[in-house]
């Protein structure tokens, strides 16, 4: 394993890796290791040295900070301003039953929203830019450090979900918003997944701003019945009792106040952490939840923002019908926990058409021509 | 500006181009002088050329044929919305067709129970939110030409507006796209889901300013009108007070739904064309919007409040809805009140860190001395967004030139403080040659690279937004056709 612990390190290595025509494997935190293709014992480049908060402006609601620097730590220096990363970065190391340390690049590349990304969106809506090194060992910027910029390609937008596929991150820029004062957990029991997620979406379509809004059926959370609507709303003391009474207004009653925040276990995938069988996360359109979510009634799943993602836990012989019926859906299907069989099998996502296929190659070999970054990795 | 030099082969060929057109679309092929005079020019309207031909398709196999033609037949693309363009990206080519989509405004679905509606591109931004107002819903984004733009226009230029300091860009509003690719390839990037299963090319092609293809379809998320939303007027003896009272609003946490400011020249002038009632005592002024549930709004006015008084401000609140709507036809009617003080404007647009507000400020009002030209600031002030206007007169030999050069040492000034060329208007040709000031020839080389990812030829829209683009062979770009991998040796990632 090598170690890379700034810009001109990552820059020598992948130079080398370039003229050697040698792909590697990029690890930070390494919590993120074993999703998607498995890259087959590549070499390793560490760059977990590259941790840190660089610049935090509060006042301009934005920070900067080196790509490995762990969410833990910028969630405390940010709370300290009473203030919040502009995406709910979602941890998965319970769920994966790593050691590592999750890291700001590690979600981000991953695309690792939780519950929250029904408010302010995912790490794409948050990744205002960043530095990196490209695979012809070139330093690249994109985006800027401002909240508001139209200034060439977006991007930023490409980093956020592509797995380290297109370059070696040096640096990344984060709007942040300020942290709400007060949340307030509400539930409805005994509902059936198609009432509850028409609670869930009824709610997502007022004007209430929640942030958290996730189906439980009976087995995944104790006495609630048939399953349970869970909400989570946020604001300050005044308005936040506002929008719990409109919440009541709104559902004609029943709903009940849940002390524990239920949302970090779901939105991280914990609660599937000591289940058996592969995990997905299956993303569709918010309406089709409770028609999916129907099909997979013999197994575990939840689903969170709304509906438009379903946590599942099935066996690996489920795979295909699970892509299928996303597929029908028009949703798609992300194998997030699996066996390496199952993930050289299936791959993180059904193939695209190929058009778009050809499209997502092309655009990886405009970043990285030799294919030296987590080659296969993002399939 | 010059844009590369065209192509006297190609227009030769004029007459056998013009006729494969009508073979795709026999109703919808512009060639004659006075119909093309039409499409001359967009809202820059200081560049003007005639297009080799404009074609006005209606489906998106028709968008397809057109394009598997143009890439056969090496002819240059330029995609054209309602023409609203600021930065100049739909000024048509002497050798390229001008590919118009007004004709495809169909809305195609409204779906409350997933909260989007799916539209055809030439749907006007105004008539998304017209289609759903009456069951409450929105969408966001709104640029001042909302009337007249269209959401195919928003997307190729990832546009912003007044409200999008709370509600995001238009790339923030969009679930997906169907895009006809260079070639004629359809491609289908997100959709109601949102999830792509692969690179964020929905996020890649929002903004691409009509470089990477012609979208054909968009889905775009809608929200629920805030239940309640106030205005504030504040006004400040100085500039620089009103500049660090928007920066002290931000960092206090509270985020208005909208914050746009105005100094005295431009409030006077708004004040004399349409009499929203603003105050001409002030140096400069500040609109406040603040939206949400009634508590959150009440909170959000009182901080707002107390904030103007620190920085020495006063606030007055619009007392009902049409007060409100009084104190902002004023600002959407900015530029035509502009109009009566000089013959000529140019609206600039940079962005800077909020906390540069006053020192950018300052810095302009030297510039102006230094040029001997009038300017006024109108900006949406939350955001750090500039939209200084230069005023000047084209019958005054020099000045035109001098107003462009004014406006570039502006965008300059936006980039030396860490701050952007383009807040939402985009590069175009306006800011080309720019580029340059933001980006090192590395940045510039991997974004060309991206487009020849797209685009291998160097098709669409050239001249537009990159200031030298390399043919792709020399970025050493080897070009996919149709579905063939690059290096079919490697492993697929």
């Amino acid at each position: 394993m090598s170690k890379a612990d700034n810009l001109s390190q990552v820059t020598d290595y992948v130079r080398a890796a370039r003229a050697g025509k040698a792909p590697f494997e990029i690890v930070a935190g390494g919590t993120r290791r074993n999703v998607g293709k498995p890259l087959n014992g590549l070499p390793l480049l560490d760059v977990s040295g590259l941790s840190g908060i660089l610049k935090y402006e509060p006042e301009e609601l934005i920070v900067t900070a080196a790509p490995a620097t762990p969410l833990s730590e910028i969630n405390a220096v940010l709370a300290e301003k009473n203030q919040r990363l502009g995406f709910d970065p979602a941890d998965w190391s319970k769920l994966l039953k790593s050691n590592g340390v999750a890291t700001l690049a590690g979600a981000a590349s991953s695309d690792a929203s939780g519950s929250g990304k029904l408010r302010h969106g995912g790490p794409r809506d948050s990744l205002l830019g960043f530095q990196a090194v490209n695979g012809l060992g070139e330093t690249i910027r994109g985006g800027s450090k401002v909240v508001k910029n139209v200034t060439g390609f977006d991007l930023p937008k490409l980093m956020c979900g592509a797995y380290g596929t297109l370059a070696v991150l040096t640096e990344m820029t984060f709007r942040v918003y300020p942290k709400p004062q007060q949340a307030a957990l509400l539930f409805l029991a005994d509902v059936t997944p198609q009432d509850g997620f028409a609670v869930l979406r009824k709610i997502a379509h007022s004007a209430l701003e929640p942030a958290g809004l996730a189906y439980l059926p009976a087995g995944m959370m104790s006495d609630v019945g048939q399953g349970a609507a869970l909400i989570k709303l946020e604001g300050a003391s005044q308005p936040l009792q506002e929008k719990i009474a409109l919440a009541h207004g709104l559902l004609g009653g029943g709903l009940q106040r849940l002390e524990a925040d239920p949302f970090p276990a779901i939105g991280s995938g914990e609660k599937f952490a000591d289940l058996a069988g592969d995990v997905w996360r299956i993303m569709v359109a918010p309406s089709e939840a409770p028609h999916v979510a129907r099909q997979f009634h013999a197994q575990h799943w939840l689903g969170d923002w709304a509906g438009g993602v379903l946590w599942l836990a099935a066996p690996p012989v489920e795979a295909s019908r699970i892509r299928k019926l996303a597929a029908d859906a028009k949703g798609q299907a992300m194998l997030l926990r699996a066996s390496a069989e199952s993930r050289t099998l299936h791959g993180l996502y059904a193939p695209q058409p190929p058009a778009l296929a050809a499209l997502n190659r092309a655009v990886k070999a405009a970043f990285d021509p030799l294919f030296l970054f987590n080659p296969g990795r993002l399939a | 500006m010059l844009l590369p030099p065209s192509d006297s082969k190609i227009i030769a060929r004029r007459a056998e181009i013009v006729a494969a057109l009508k073979k795709i679309v026999p109703d919808g092929v512009v060639a004659d002088p006075s119909g093309l005079a039409t499409f001359e020019s967009d809202a820059l309207s200081a560049y003007h050329q005639m297009p080799l031909v404009c074609v006005l398709p209606s489906n998106r196999e028709q968008v397809s044929a057109i394009l598997k033609y143009a890439g056969e037949e090496g002819v240059p693309i330029v995609p054209r919305g309602a023409g609203t363009s600021l930065s100049g990206g739909a000024l048509p080519r002497e050798d390229g067709i001008l590919i118009g989509m007004g004709r495809m405004k169909r809305i195609i679905e409204i779906d409350y129970e997933n909260g989007c509606v799916v539209v055809e591109p030439g749907v006007t931004n105004l008539n998304i939110t017209k289609a759903v107002e009456a069951n409450g819903f929105y969408y966001a984004p709104d640029p001042s030409s909302q009337v007249a733009c269209t959401i195919g226009g928003n997307v190729a230029e990832n546009s912003g507006g007044l409200h999008c300091l709370k509600y995001g860009l238009t790339t923030n509003n969009l679930l997906g796209v169907t895009l006809v690719a260079p070639g004629g390839e359809i491609v289908t990037l997100g959709g109601k889901s949102g999830a792509q299963g692969g690179l964020d090319l929905l996020g890649l092609v929002t903004g691409s300013e009509g470089l990477l293809g012609v979208v054909v379809e968009v889905v775009v998320k809608i929200l629920r009108k805030a239940p309640v939303t106030r205005t504030l007027l504040a006004s400040f003896d100085s500039v620089p007070a009103a500049g660090a009272c928007v920066a002290a609003i931000i960092a206090d946490g509270v985020v208005p739904a909208a914050m746009e400011f105005m100094d005295r020249r431009a409030a006077g002038a708004i004040e004399a064309y349409n009499h929203p009632g603003y105050p001409l005592d002030a140096e400069a002024i500040l609109i406040i919007d603040a939206d949400g549930v009634e508590a959150d709004v009440a909170y959000a006015v009182s901080r707002v409040t107390d904030i103007v008084a620190q920085c020495g401000g006063k606030t007055v609140e619009a007392t009902d809805e049409k007060q409100r709507a009084r104190i902002w036809s004023g600002r959407k009617a900015a530029f035509a009140a502009m109009g009566r003080l000089a013959p000529d404007m140019i609206c600039m647009d940079g962005t800077i860190p909020r906390h540069a507000l006053p020192f950018v400020l300052e810095e302009m009002a030297k510039l102006s001395e230094q040029y001997g030209l009038g300017f006024c600031n109108v900006f949406h002030a939350g955001d750090g967004n500039l939209h200084p206007l230069i005023i000047f007169d084209t019958m005054k030999p020099g000045e035109f030139e001098r107003a462009e050069a004014f406006g570039a040492d502006i965008l300059r000034l936006c980039v030396k403080v860490g701050g952007v060329l383009s807040g939402e208007h985009g590069i175009g040709i306006e800011k080309r040659d720019l580029m340059t000031d933001q980006f090192t020839p590395e940045d510039l080389a991997q974004q060309g690279r991206v487009k020849c990812a797209f685009d291998g030829q160097g098709l669409f829209n050239p001249g537009k937004v990159f200031p030298t683009l390399s043919a792709c062979i020399e970025q050493g770009h080897i070009h996919v056709h149709g579905a063939q991998l690059p290096h079919p040796h490697l492993p697929r990632y």
